[in-house]
């Protein structure tokens, strides 16, 4: 036995560096609610950064070392305090996402900055080697690294345990709108956590790039790992954290002992996902979100669901789909193939917007169910693709219980949880089933056909393209009529309110499983196709990376949205096009920041943009070149009875509007003297308060809040107005 | 015991150590509106999740019309008849008034989802928009109405489905006064208005309406029954007075602080 001891030595490094990971992560939970997906990010950044000091600019090693973890980190913390502090009262899912494309706006932005290759970096501590006993060699990195480690958790237990701060922390843990209330400063304790959260995430940057390689992806990867001890102390418990770390450590190093290649060595890499996946099904419903008691101030414009009339969906869905078919008269070639792969992952964002947007269940794992599909169609559809449509017809039966396996989480987790959980799922895919020869050829991959269907070949490019329109029009059909039907109502019930809808006869339990199953199945069907686009996969065009830029591309697009779908096909072909390398390479940082602002709108830039355009159209007809005075100008604006209507909408902005009328109501007579005082003033406010309420909702809408307030122009009352619901609006969720 | 159309019978629930119900009965007769009253932590809310299946009890039954239902899920006992409303407001925020109550009703219509019934459903939406005057809100998204609204739209919400109960839950909280005379008044105009269904239960913290509307009155404290009969014996029961309601009922207001004597 004595030969585990090295295995033993490592796992307490590994371990340390996981347990500092975990409770960086807990620590930010445990205070704002938050769970931050992009910790390994900024731990990432914080890596990179060290080395440009020491390395790149040849500071002294010390001096890099304060500048990351007393300058760098904590700004990146006080930042991220800033950007999640106004999220604590929305809806996790709005959280996730926020914290999703921070994650890819480090995995963006850091290549940028620093340039993608692969850097070694050095220790900090000595890497020589002292004997214990006859056969064990320790390091001197390693010690101290076990060392340093075990005495930030114990600093930081005495932080919690015996100070007015830790006092603080666990007061906002336990009610913080009751704290609140008690004159604690959950602002200040929020913010000192992040601060700390961010230093643990830079040493432990510092501390893992040494042995695993200082590349963007790697620290992310790694630092996923540390989510399965954060999940072990149900994320408050730092203690358990530690010990989940330090355990997690010990025995993925302890089965290495076995496993230089085969099974156990496949588990061994999976090992930490597997543990996450079977703590979040073992806790089940004994994990509770950190919440805040107030119920969110949702705006009006986040309400909005937009949908059309039959009318304007058939001709605009009708003009899309000819323009779809008419599209190779002008694109022909690698562009009309580009376009190919745009059409398909449009089809595979609809089962996301179906699962997402309606059911309210974030997956982050459809990507995988894609991969079934392409691999079935890989193994199944033929030399020449005859078989094609049983061979994806078999992938989707597939897909049924696969995703029922990943459904029957969602029965006992939701949110946060079950998002975690489909990650694992996705991780556990990518580890152990996709890498595995008679699955998908292993990493050299296999080929797969273009389809033939009733004795028709689409092997030529112009002819799969017109396969793939087919298919993104069955989806988008199929979409639509579940959007309008009995069906969708009933996925949205369970979205809006779990509790009220099993009230009124919905079985959560089986509406969430066929939704699993069947999203599972239509993405696995999709899967065929794009195998057949790719005409060589192979494991890597599968994994959680992928499901990942699918979630975050719906979102920006519109996750509530059949358009949102079609835009996220659209983004992601753009990536495709031969574009310059000066822009292309801005491409995936402008995606991260686009999701950022969008997140807590549910139709995404779709709906913003036609929003924005709108607001802007009106506010130009009504520009100060008219010599119409403000106020009738919003007048006869709030005379139209749908948009008034519609402006006064938010409880947020009638809140906003009712007070402001209170106050202004006197000068607004005196401003619109020339509007007459029949009456229409009240009519008059909603509306400018309908605009720049809306703008409080996302940072992007805050310009047409702006807008708003300049086209009422010169210092009337109302624009003081504007003013003062912009500001109490934008509190909330800006 | 009489007959109630829902009946719980010595129901029995602990959270760890602590019992949060011991041994409470309590029925809802037929066309009447119980009302349901104590002071907070006396059970009420947990009476309540039994009754519609959110908490399964340790102890006890719970019949709906003779037939037992304790272990039958929420969804369950929606299509069977039990219908609700929710202190802390469960609208389908980002589906329409019009939508909400059309979800709700097909989702306690057996065939409903798979588009069956469609006409009956429509006609029986509106035909509820129209009674308690919701026409001008039926295109509004129920997560941007006002509260009072709001409460409305989830009354009419669990009307839709024609319930054989129905379960409020402090439905005039965040009400001002003509708010809740008007739902008051609504309130009785649907109570057993179908051959004695829906028998109502209320719970409720604004005495004067529950003094108003209710014919028999439960009171609970530390998860005990204390009392029950009509509003006169419990206004003048004197274990209930001690227990919760003080000055509140007293004829005169003279005894002790009314702020004081209410929890919030």
């Amino acid at each position: 036995m004595s030969s585990l001891w090295p295995f033993f030595v490592i796992g307490l490094f590994s371990g340390s560096v996981y347990a500092l990971a975990s409770m960086g992560i807990v620590l930010t939970y445990r205070t704002s609610g938050v769970f931050n997906f992009a910790y390994g990010a900024v731990a990432m950044f914080c890596a990179f950064t060290y080395w440009q000091f020491r390395d790149g600019w040849h500071l002294p090693e010390w001096i890099s070392l304060l500048l990351v973890l007393l300058v760098v980190a904590p700004v990146v913390g006080f930042v991220s305090d800033r950007l999640y502090r106004p999220l604590v009262g929305v809806s996790t899912e709005v959280q996730i996402v926020v914290s999703l494309g921070i994650l890819a706006f480090f995995e963006a932005g850091v290549p940028l900055a620093f340039g993608g290759r692969t850097r070694a970096i050095q220790s900090i501590f000595p890497i020589s080697t002292f004997g214990v006993g006859s056969i064990l060699r320790v390091s001197w990195a390693q010690l101290a690294t076990f060392l340093l480690t075990a005495i930030l958790a114990l600093g930081l237990y005495v932080l919690l345990r015996h100070t007015r701060f830790g006092m603080a922390s666990r007061a906002v843990i336990d009610n913080r709108d009751l704290a609140g209330l008690l004159g604690v400063n959950a602002t200040a304790v929020g913010r000192t956590s992040w601060v700390i959260s961010s230093v643990f995430a830079g040493l432990v940057g510092i501390l893992l790039s040494p042995s695993q390689g200082l590349q963007v992806y790697v620290l992310v990867t790694v630092v996923i790992y540390a989510f399965a001890p954060a999940v072990l102390g149900r994320l408050v418990s730092l203690p358990l954290a530690y010990a989940g770390g330090m355990g997690l450590g010990v025995l993925q190093s302890v089965l290495q002992r076995w496993g230089a290649s085969g099974t156990v060595a496949d588990i061994e890499a999976a090992f930490p996902y597997l543990a996450l996946f079977v703590l979040l099904v073992v806790y089940g419903k004994r994990l509770t979100e950190v919440r805040s008691g107030v119920k969110p101030v949702i705006g009006a414009s986040v309400m909005s669901p937009l949908l059309m009339s039959r009318q304007k969906l058939l001709t605009s869905g009708g003009l899309v789909a000819l323009g779809l078919f008419a599209l190779p008269v002008l694109l022909r070639g690698p562009d009309l193939g580009d376009v190919t792969a745009g059409l398909i992952y449009a089809a595979i964002a609809l089962t996301l917007v179906v699962l997402v947007g309606w059911a309210g269940q974030i997956s982050l794992a459809q990507f995988s169910f894609v991969g079934i599909g392409a691999f079935m169609a890989g193994h199944f559809a033929g030399a020449h693709g005859s078989n094609f449509l049983w061979a994806a017809l078999l992938a989707a039966a597939i897909a049924v219980p696969v995703g029922l396996l990943v459904g029957l989480p969602s029965l006992r987790l939701s949110g946060l949880y079950l998002a975690l959980a489909t990650m694992a799922f996705a991780l556990l895919m990518d580890n152990l089933v996709f890498p595995r020869t008679d699955v998908s050829g292993g990493y050299t991959g296999m080929s797969v056909p273009r389809p033939r269907i009733f004795g028709i070949s689409f092997a030529s490019t112009t002819s799969f393209y017109e396969l793939c329109v087919v298919l993104l029009v069955l989806f988008g059909v199929a979409a639509l009529a579940v959007q309008r039907s009995a069906v969708g109502r009933r996925l949205k019930m369970m979205r809006d309110s779990p509790l009220a809808a099993s009230t009124f006869g919905v079985n959560l339990t089986t509406t969430k499983l066929v939704v699993f199953a069947l999203a599972g199945a239509a993405a696995a069907f999709a899967g065929a196709f794009d195998g057949a686009w790719h005409l060589t996969v192979s494991p890597s065009n599968y994994t959680f990376a992928q499901s990942l830029e699918l979630l975050l591309l719906v979102v920006l697009g519109g996750r509530s949205l059949v358009a949102g779908a079609l835009l996220a096909g659209f983004t992601y072909t753009t990536q495709l096009l031969p574009i310059p390398t000066e822009i292309e390479k801005f491409i995936p940082i402008t995606i991260a920041l686009g999701v950022v602002s969008v997140a807590a709108v549910p139709e995404g830039s779709v709906a913003l943009t036609v929003k924005q355009f709108w607001a802007a159209l009106d506010n130009f007809r009504r520009l100060p070149g008219s010599p119409m005075p403000a106020a009738l100008a919003l007048d006869a604006r709030g005379a139209n009875g749908a948009q008034l209507e519609r402006g006064a909408n938010g409880a947020q902005l009638q809140r906003g509007a009712n007070g402001a009328q209170l106050q202004h109501g006197a000068q607004q007579h005196q401003g619109a003297n020339s509007a007459g005082s029949d009456g229409r003033d009240g009519a008059a406010v909603y509306p400018a308060a309908a605009l720049s309420g809306r703008g409080g909702e996302s940072p992007l809408g805050g310009v047409a809040g702006g807008v708003a307030g300049s086209v009422a122009g010169d210092g009337s009352p109302v624009e003081e107005l504007v003013a003062t619901t912009r500001g109490g609006g934008g509190g909330g969720d800006a | 015991m009489p007959e109630g159309l829902l009946q719980a019978e010595d129901v029995t629930v602990r959270f760890g150590g602590v019992v949060a119900l011991d041994s409470v009965d309590l029925e809802v007769p037929s066309g009447q509106i119980v009302g349901l009253i104590g002071p907070n932590g006396a059970g009420k809310t947990t009476l309540f999740n039994v009754l519609s299946g959110v908490i399964e009890p340790n102890g006890g039954r719970v019949l709906l019309g003779g037939t037992d239902v304790t272990r039958w899920p929420t969804h369950r006992r929606g299509r069977a008849g039990i219908a609700r409303t929710f202190q802390r407001l469960e609208l389908f925020d980002r589906l329409t008034v019009y939508d909400n109550l059309l979800a709700a009703w097909e989702g306690v219509t057996p065939g409903a989802v798979l588009g069956r019934h469609k006409s009956e459903g429509r006609a029986r939406v509106a035909e509820v928009i129209e009674s308690l005057d919701l026409g001008a809100l039926a295109t509004r998204l129920a997560g941007t109405l006002p509260t009072g609204q709001a409460r409305l739209v989830e009354l009419a919400r669990a009307i839709v489905t024609a319930p054989r109960v129905l379960l409020l839950d402090e439905p005039s909280s965040g009400l001002d006064d003509v708010e809740t005379s008007w739902f008051a008044q609504v309130l009785g105009q649907v109570a057993g208005a179908r051959d004695g269904e829906p028998a109502v239960l209320l719970v409720e913290h604004d005495m004067s309406l529950v003094m108003e509307v209710c014919a028999e009155i439960t009171v609970l404290d530390f998860g005990q029954r204390i009392a029950h009969g009509p509003p006169e014996q419990i206004r003048n029961d004197p274990r209930v007075i001690e227990a919760y309601l003080g000055a509140e009922i007293e004829p005169e207001g003279s005894a002790i602080e009314p702020e004081g004597a209410i929890a919030p």
